[in-house]
């Protein structure tokens, strides 16, 4: 137990813990190995910032977890700056309103006004962000964007009018859509960035063009540049494609079975042999039903992971009760599961990579990871 | 049962039932396979039940804990159950999930499941294999 900083919601008091385990796969697993071996450096970052031993304990551990499920998406040589980044943003977090945050995080990516009428100062602050990021964009790179967002001109028609290709225009708006992002998150933090090499790096991250972030060095730079480190971690894992998550919802008994067929498509379509799609879908039952079982709904996301090598990754959400004892849900054998039907133990021997995260009165998050065998 | 496909069926033939999923079952109707299956098993007393299982898609441990569940009622009511048509795949990822269908047998498939309780009738049943 731990009470919130002074900044933070009414001394609200949460209990967070969270278990990581590297995979007792026989093959050995490089995800959470690699994950394992970063436990020192992250420990010693939040200890020298955070001198309660409990809170250290927790911010390892939610770096840790966060690190963990962003592990097949960020490139094997980013990960230690990815967990150095990650542990001080956590940190960090802790005295800010996680709320707002993740409310603007969430708008970075689609852009749109919220339409909640209790939202509507912050949509308003928004929208303004917004606005004074698309000015920073050149005035061809801004029509071709609101022409597309806005006015939902397709590519092709686009492209025959700027005398260019399909495929070159929609690379030309992803491109746009990254430097939108980053002029965006400058522009709600009111700074300008200390160096000239913060907006390359930003750039580079925001679009998730990898050999662009090595020639620009990104990952020393963000050891190096405290907004830089702060401002990277929306944009992490914003260059993929939407396309590679599938959103489940789940509410009742039958979107069991929907998240466990929806893993079982994915999975099959990755190449994963058909013993371990049985598998992957066997733990998606178990953690969907926990949270028909545990909380009034959640979902599941289901994520094609192609770095560093196939595999398919799983969050599962939801904001019921929470979990009073992960480590006891997590090890305690048959006899518990069945008294309380918690599937978790069961889960994680099926899964490479499990971790669970859970706030007493705020949810549950589990995230798994499966990696295709070499075949 | 009402008006949409049927998601099992279950038969008589002779002393026994033979009990079939057509199709992947949520936790609702699993429980309520097992409602309809255990009534029959009173109603027709059975002395014998085979449960086909094949089109289950995963037998996770609520699907496990309810095959184990359904054969220790009709244990109690003097039946036998017999679960067929566990999918290679499937077997193997309930050992991993640590699940097993406790004392209740298993056979390849409808055939044999109906041979093994033949022999069990022949002889009265053993307590455990
Ligand atoms: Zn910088």
């Amino acid at each position: 137990m731990r009470s919130a900083g002074p900044e933070g919601a009414a001394g609200r008091t949460v209990s967070r813990m969270a278990a990581v385990e590297p995979a007792a796969t026989p093959g050995g697993d490089r995800g959470s190995a690699d994950v394992a071996a970063l436990i020192p450096l992250v420990r010693r970052i939040v200890a020298s910032r955070v001198p309660d031993p409990a809170t250290a304990d927790d911010l390892v551990q939610e770096t840790l977890t966060r690190v963990l499920a962003a592990a097949g998406r960020v490139e094997p040589g980013m990960l230690e700056p990815y967990a150095i980044v990650t542990a001080r943003n956590v940190v960090t977090s802790m005295w800010r309103d996680q709320d707002r945050q993740r409310r603007h995080q969430h708008r970075v990516v689609d852009l749109r006004p919220s339409e909640a009428p209790d939202e509507g100062v912050l949509a308003r602050e928004d929208r303004a962000a917004v606005s004074e990021a698309l000015t920073r964009l050149s005035d061809r790179e801004r029509a071709t964007l609101l022409a597309h967002e806005v006015a939902g001109q397709d590519t092709r028609s686009l492209a025959a009018e700027l005398g260019s290709t399909a495929g070159a225009v929609a690379a030309q708006l992803n491109r746009t859509r990254a430097r939108l992002r980053v002029e965006y998150l400058l522009v709600s933090e009111r700074v300008e960035p200390p160096t000239e090499r913060c907006r390359p790096v930003l750039l580079a991250i925001s679009s998730g063009d990898r050999r662009r972030q090595r020639e620009v060095d990104a990952a020393r730079h963000l050891l190096e540049c405290d907004l830089c480190a702060r401002l990277s971690e929306p944009l992490v894992g914003r260059g993929r494609s939407r396309d590679d998550a599938v959103r489940v919802a789940v509410r009742v008994d039958a979107d069991v079975v929907a998240a466990r067929q929806a893993a079982r498509e994915i999975a099959t379509r990755l190449g994963f042999s058909a013993t371990d799609v049985t598998l992957i879908a066997t733990a998606v039952s178990e953690i969907a039903r926990n949270i028909v079982r545990f909380a009034d709904s959640g979902e599941v996301v289901v994520t094609e992971l192609h770095e560093p090598r196939t595999g398919i990754s799983f969050v599962a959400r939801d904001a019921g009760p929470g979990i009073p004892d992960v480590d006891q849900a997590l090890q305690d054998g048959y006899s518990t599961y069945r008294g309380l039907g918690l599937g978790l133990p069961g889960a994680r021997r099926l899964m490479d990579e499990f971790a669970v995260v859970s706030e007493t009165g705020r949810g549950t998050t589990v995230t798994m990871t499966k990696w295709r065998g070499e075949a | 049962m009402n008006g949409g496909p049927r998601l099992f069926s279950i038969l008589r033939q002779g002393p026994y039932l033979i009990a079939s999923i057509h199709t992947a079952l949520d936790d609702s109707q699993l429980v309520r396979f097992q409602q309809d299956l255990v009534e029959r098993i009173g109603s027709d007393r059975a002395r014998g039940v085979v449960i086909d299982v094949a089109a289950l898609d995963v037998l996770d441990s609520f699907a496990s804990r309810t095959l184990r569940d359904i054969g220790e009622m009709a244990r109690l009511r003097g039946a036998v159950t017999v679960i067929v048509g566990i999918q290679p795949d499937v077997a193997f990822a309930m050992v991993e999930l640590g699940m097993d269908t406790g004392r209740v047998v298993t056979a390849l498939d409808l055939e044999e499941g109906l041979a093994e309780l033949d022999t069990y009738a022949a002889a009265p049943p053993a307590p455990r294999r």
